[in-house]
């Protein structure tokens, strides 16, 4: 069922992020940095932002970082962003 | 920063400050319930300061109860915040309002009036006109009817060939093309004389059609008829036609001046003084108490209409008084000179008439008084006289 609608999803050309779960990271300049699609916030400091999202963890490292706008599907931070990595759960262990 | 910075500014936000160790928490659950928080910002580890709608505050401190945090409001910015300030000032907006309502209503009423394009006739005439219709200072605009005043000032002067009215802003604007006064035009097969318009002595009479009833070196009064409109015939009866003709005559034009052998002359001095009054429709103040410090002095009255923008005028007239100080010389002239002056006054005052015409004779005539002259001037000019009179039969 998964992979057909998968299929249909490819001959129809729509993006991933919106057709599945999958976050979107944008980094715009190295001071502007838009997530969509995340479920949470697990931790957030001035110099580090933890974001969970459906597929892994998001960690940002830098300095006076801030939550400029924050909606449910959608977060900006802006600051000195220094780095960026990624946590991938397995798919055993997300379900 | 935000996209919707202006609107939430119309709603109204809070600046507040959240302290507690499980800010991540508070955060999370704002989220799921859909609690829109912007400029987030750790200052330390259990502390955050952020915005929010004023609207949804009270949803944040339940939250804060259920996350054990502390939550305090640090500034209040928005519109609602605002109104809530000026309220207080009630006065302040009252007068508010009553000036925005003074303005509107009085840009409703015509202040000024102004006309454009006229030489010859006076302002004061087609002003009155209008006045009679309902077109004058202080009037609503919304009562006026233009058709109507174009009508009235169209069928009460013929000297005038077009009218239009235009209303701009709280001026009326009445434009007028003067026409030439029509001559009286007598058709060629109706029956008129020829009659003289000035006393004069006949020079020269030759009539094309009708019959001449004056001669050469015959005196005519004004009215008398000249080239009378009909014909007698031996054989036929009196016959009436349309006079034609041409006559030339003699036309005496004189001036007389008085002129006197002592007389005071006016000379400015060249010191002024300005006093200034204000007018409100029809009550006039004035800024100044003392009358001019001059002995003798001329007064020159300029007034200015006051206007916001370029064209609505206020019922405000600013009044200038210029007093400028004359001195008083007395000059004593002898005959002769007298003469000239009262010959070169004389002169003058004909030369309009006497322009373009065949010049016979000057004559000046002196009588001499005891402190003054009389010169009397007379031109002897040759022209074309009589003018066309329909016969009424």
């Amino acid at each position: 069922m998964k992979r057909k609608s998968r299929k249909l999803d490819e001959i129809l050309e729509i993006p991933v992020e919106l057709s599945t779960n999958t976050p979107k990271v944008t980094v715009v300049g190295f001071e502007r940095l838009l997530i969509e699609n995340y479920r949470g916030i697990l931790e957030y400091q001035e110099y580090f932002v933890r974001v969970n999202t459906y597929i892994g963890i998001i960690n940002i490292n830098g300095f006076n970082l801030q939550l400029e706008e924050m909606t449910s599907d959608d977060l900006l931070v802006t600051g000195k962003i220094d780095s960026i990595d990624f946590e991938t759960i397995t798919d055993d262990e997300d379900t | 920063m935000n996209s919707n910075n202006l609107l939430q500014y119309i709603k109204g936000y809070v600046h507040i400050v959240v302290e507690g160790y499980y800010i991540e928490r508070f955060i999370n659950i704002c989220n799921t319930k859909n609690i829109l928080l912007w400029n987030l910002k750790k200052e330390n580890s259990i502390l955050l300061r952020a915005c929010v709608e004023v609207t949804k505050f009270k949803e944040l401190k339940e939250i804060c109860k259920k996350t054990k945090c502390k939550i305090k409001i640090e500034g209040k910015k928005g519109v609602p915040f605002v109104i809530r300030k000026y309220k207080k000032r009630k006065f302040f907006i009252a007068l508010f309002l009553f000036m925005v309502l003074v303005i509107i209503s009085l840009s409703n009423f015509i202040w000024n009036i102004d006309i454009e394009g006229n030489t010859n006739i006076p302002k004061d005439e087609i002003i009155f006109i209008a006045s009679k219709q309902g077109l004058s200072t202080g009037k609503l605009k919304g009562k006026i009817d233009t058709k109507q005043v174009i009508n009235q000032i169209r069928l009460e002067r013929d000297d005038i060939a077009w009218v239009g009215i235009e209303i701009k802003g709280t001026n009326a604007i009445i434009k007028i093309v003067e026409a030439d006064k029509k001559p009286e035009i007598i058709n060629e097969d109706e029956y008129c004389n020829i009659i003289s318009d000035r006393d004069a002595v006949i020079t020269k009479v030759s009539a094309k059609n009708g019959t001449p009833l004056v001669k050469e070196g015959d005196v005519v009064t004004k009215g008398d008829i000249i080239i009378a409109g009909w014909m007698e015939g031996k054989y036929t009866e009196t016959r009436y036609v349309h006079a034609q003709g041409e006559i030339q005559a003699k036309v005496w034009y004189s001036s007389t001046q008085k002129i006197g052998l002592k007389e005071t002359v006016k000379q400015e001095t060249g010191n002024e003084e300005s006093k200034y009054s204000v007018k409100f429709n029809n009550f006039q103040i004035n800024l100044h108490k003392s009358v001019p410090k001059f002995e003798k002095y001329d007064t020159i009255e300029t007034n200015k209409k006051l206007k916001l923008f370029s064209n609505f005028y206020l019922p405000i007239e600013l009044i200038e008084y210029t007093y400028k100080e004359y001195q008083e010389t007395i000059v004593i002239r002898s005959q002769e000179e007298a003469k000239k002056i009262g010959e070169e006054r004389a002169t003058t005052e004909l030369l309009d008439k006497i322009q373009g015409k065949e010049i016979l004779d000057k004559q000046v005539k002196v009588k001499s008084e005891n402190d003054f002259i009389e010169v009397e001037v007379i031109y002897e000019v040759e022209e074309n006289i009589g003018i066309e009179n329909k016969i009424e039969i």
